[in-house]
């Protein structure tokens, strides 16, 4: 019960004013051909309003350079050696498929990238076995994020949160799971332009998450609802970024 | 002539290499001939010699669902999927059918073994696309339709821009009766183990958990069938019978039970190399001996490395070198080099659906041929396998004039890559999911075999190995050296 207290007052508050600087703004990406191996090149993003160049590169959900991007991240102290730009970490990278950009690649220039290595967030083989997760099991709330506009999992990020509940649901057996879908559908002006989700949106994030948790957990109840509020939340799992906080679908799982 | 011929070419790499097994009966299985499968059946093919494996062989055939002719046209389930090239049917296996029958096999059905049904069916012209590429008409439903036939309503209209062979725009086969007619390879039918394994419960080109076999409930692969339209093999085994053997009666529980059977006993690769000698000596793991031992599923890059069956090749020792004629010895060195341009070298993989969308690895992403092709020992993907590589889709496709071009226009996003209007020859899995996002992606396949089933893509674009590694190059601007190039056909023909 009081893992349930503690989980829920994480969930609905806000972020502290005193956390670390963040920025937010649209821009058109431009990648840089670096290369370390697979998935090294990096991704970087011009802030319009103070010409500041990110590095995005460590997005879970990478831009499309035929697109531009909403970017929202923590301005990190580490050196931009792996890529020349002040480092973002966290960050999100939403693509925008209704602002296109004329694509930009920028050579290595002695920029190493980054040599890849497995996000900390990754499912496991199925033919690996699962840890029972522990009790007591009581009712719970598990997160599941998105990007801007977007209804899709996120690889390596929303799947593997999804998986997280999953593991625990199989192992709780609640009676029911409350799907709920919220999108950030207030209006606010990011690089000149009035950004809000539409507010279809958070119905069609939870009818996402009720369709794969039906496939992982065939026969357990669900039911679904939508959140147009856009709230909060303080979740580790949204990585210190309050707006991805408020993309999100909750499984509440009922006992 | 030509048995005698093959026979003989099969007893002289016999005494060179020692390892083929029984000298291989006529090539071409017709329905109902009743013979035994043996355990072990090897066949020559240009490269070299492909091994068929019958786990738990012999097995008659006499009186088995996959050999014998169940419906209308004569045809049985090996007529399409011929021991001889690797359980699919090559371009040059149909060629040479069309000569030795003047075209009276079942093969040429006009159901698919046609460019389209109305045509004169004596004249060969009417079968090019078999004969000359090894492409079968698939007609599939307009609307689209589910596998259990529940509608789907698209979001994208299709208009027929081209149509060489009459089929898309006649009254009986297109669209204004209901259907699109599209042109495909027939996919191998062995080592189903691979095809039909789950790595992970998740789909991360479609977001979604995997969906559940509606026959036993277990996660499907979504590995099977070129446009995933059927994602057990009871399903793949039902539209089959109807849509190429047109068993009108349909196939009963017992038959998809035998088919079932022997399509999860089969495996194949090929086993000897003309220029490298056996593939699984000196270290080596080539051959379906491996492929039938081993657990299916794993991804290379946190297991064992796909392709790493040449991996000792890399190394051969001054004394095992002395035992291979200097011709042997650097196939076998190319063979191993061509393993590792396929895991190693990287370029940038760009505007291509399933890869750069929706998923976020980013567009362009940095990786080498295992990022999709990551299954050990297969070479398939242990996600499901669609992924668009512009084989089938302007501008990327070649502009193939004796199929048919689609006008494709999205009525909601467009497409990320392509825009609202695409022109395709082949929609793939967009005729499965009716989404445009959908169009141009096919399913990736098995890797074994490949020696002994050219064409290759699901179109027969690559006319051999060399013009598969050409495409990628052109497509994706690799910059591929020769020797690399080199590499990696020698490599792709030892699967």
């Amino acid at each position: 019960m009081l893992r349930f207290f503690l989980t829920a007052a994480a969930l609905v508050a806000p972020f502290s004013a005193a956390a670390a600087e963040t920025v937010r703004f649209i821009a058109c990406p431009i990648y840089r051909d670096a290369d370390s191996g697979k998935k090294s090149g990096c991704w970087l993003s011009d802030d319009p309003a103070t010409g500041t160049r990110y590095d995005v590169s460590l997005s879970p959900h990478k831009p499309d350079w035929n697109y531009a991007v909403m970017v929202e991240g923590t301005v990190s102290a580490v050196p931009s050696t792996p890529c020349g730009g002040t480092v973002l970490d966290a960050v999100r990278t939403s693509r925008l498929y209704d602002t296109p950009c004329t694509r930009h690649m920028l050579p290595a220039e002695g920029f190493p990238g980054r040599r890849f290595v497995l996000p900390k967030r990754n499912i496991t083989p199925s033919s690996v076995a699962r840890p029972v997760p522990p009790g007591p099991y009581a009712e719970r709330v598990f997160p599941v994020y998105f990007e801007f506009d977007n209804d899709f999992l996120v690889y390596q990020y929303s799947d593997y949160l999804i998986e997280q509940a999953s593991n625990w649901i199989n192992a709780a057996h609640p009676k029911k799971l409350i799907v709920t879908g919220f999108a950030a559908t207030q209006p606010e002006v990011i690089s000149g332009r009035a950004m809000a989700e539409p507010a279809d949106l958070a119905a069609q994030r939870a009818e996402t998450i009720a369709e794969t948790l039906r496939r992982l957990m065939p026969g357990i109840p669900i039911e679904t609802a939508a959140d147009t509020s856009g709230s909060e939340t303080a979740d580790k799992d949204a990585d210190g970024l309050p707006d991805q906080s408020r993309r999100r679908v909750e499984i509440r799982a009922l006992f | 002539m030509r048995k005698i011929s093959l026979m003989v070419a099969g007893v002289a790499g016999a005494a060179v290499f020692g390892q083929l097994s029984a000298a291989a009966p006529e090539r071409w299985w017709a329905p109902g001939e009743g013979r035994v499968f043996p355990a072990s059946l090897d066949y020559a093919n240009e490269h070299g010699t492909l091994r068929v494996l019958v786990d738990g062989g012999p097995m008659a055939t006499k009186g088995h669902p996959f050999f014998e002719p169940l419906g209308a046209n004569g045809r049985a389930c090996v007529t399409c999927h011929q021991p001889s090239d690797a359980m699919s049917l090559s371009a040059a296996s149909a060629a040479r059918r069309w000569t030795e029958t003047q075209g009276k096999d079942p093969l040429f059905a006009a159901i698919d073994g046609a460019n389209c049904p109305s045509l004169p069916q004596d004249k060969r012209e009417s079968h090019s696309l078999l004969i000359e590429r090894g492409l079968f008409r698939i007609q599939l439903p307009w609307p689209v339709k589910q596998w259990n036939g529940k509608p789907v309503t698209p979001d994208f209209t299709i208009e027929v821009m081209r149509d060489p062979n009459g089929c898309n725009s006649g009254p009986n086969y297109g669209p204004g009766a209901g259907n699109i007619s599209v042109y495909r390879r027939a996919r191998p039918v062995a080592n189903m183990k691979y095809l039909l394994a789950v790595g992970f419960p998740f789909d991360p080109k479609q977001g979604f958990a995997l969906p559940r076999d509606p026959d036993d409930g277990s996660m499907m692969s979504g590995n099977i069938m070129g446009d995933n339209r059927a994602g057990n093999l009871r399903i793949q085994m039902e539209d089959a019978a109807h849509g190429h053997l047109q068993f009108a009666k349909g196939l009963n529980a017992k038959q998809i039970a035998r088919i079932r059977d022997f399509e999860m006993r089969v495996y194949t690769a090929q086993q000897v190399s003309k220029q490298a000698g056996a593939l699984d000596s000196m270290g080596a793991e080539g051959g379906p001996m491996k492929l039938k031992n081993s657990q299916p599923g794993a991804l290379g890059s946190i297991g064992i490395p796909v392709w790493s069956e040449f991996a000792k090749w890399e190394k051969i020792s001054p004394d095992d070198a002395k035992t291979l004629t200097p011709e042997q010895l650097a196939f076998r060195q190319s063979v191993a080099r061509g393993a590792r341009v396929f895991r190693d070298k990287m370029f940038l993989i760009t505007d291509t659906a399933g890869i750069n969308s929706r998923i976020g690895f980013g567009n362009p992403v940095r990786n080498s041929c295992v990022f999709c092709h990551n299954m050990s020992q297969m070479g398939n993907d242990v996600a499901p396998g669609q992924v668009d590589l512009g084989t089938t889709t302007m501008p990327f496709a070649d502009p193939w004039r004796d199929l048919p071009l689609f006008r494709v226009t999205c009525l909601k996003a467009p497409h990320p890559h392509y825009g609202r209007v695409i022109y395709t020859m082949d929609p793939g899995f967009a005729m499965t999911t009716g989404r445009c996002a959908d169009v141009g992606k096919i399913t990736l396949q098995s890797m074994r075999g490949l020696a002994a089933r050219a064409p290759y893509f699901s179109n027969g674009l690559a006319k051999d190995l060399r013009g598969i590694v050409d495409y990628y190059d052109r497509r994706y601007n690799i910059g591929y050296t020769e020797q690399e190039k080199q590499d990696l056909t020698n490599m792709m023909s030892a699967l």
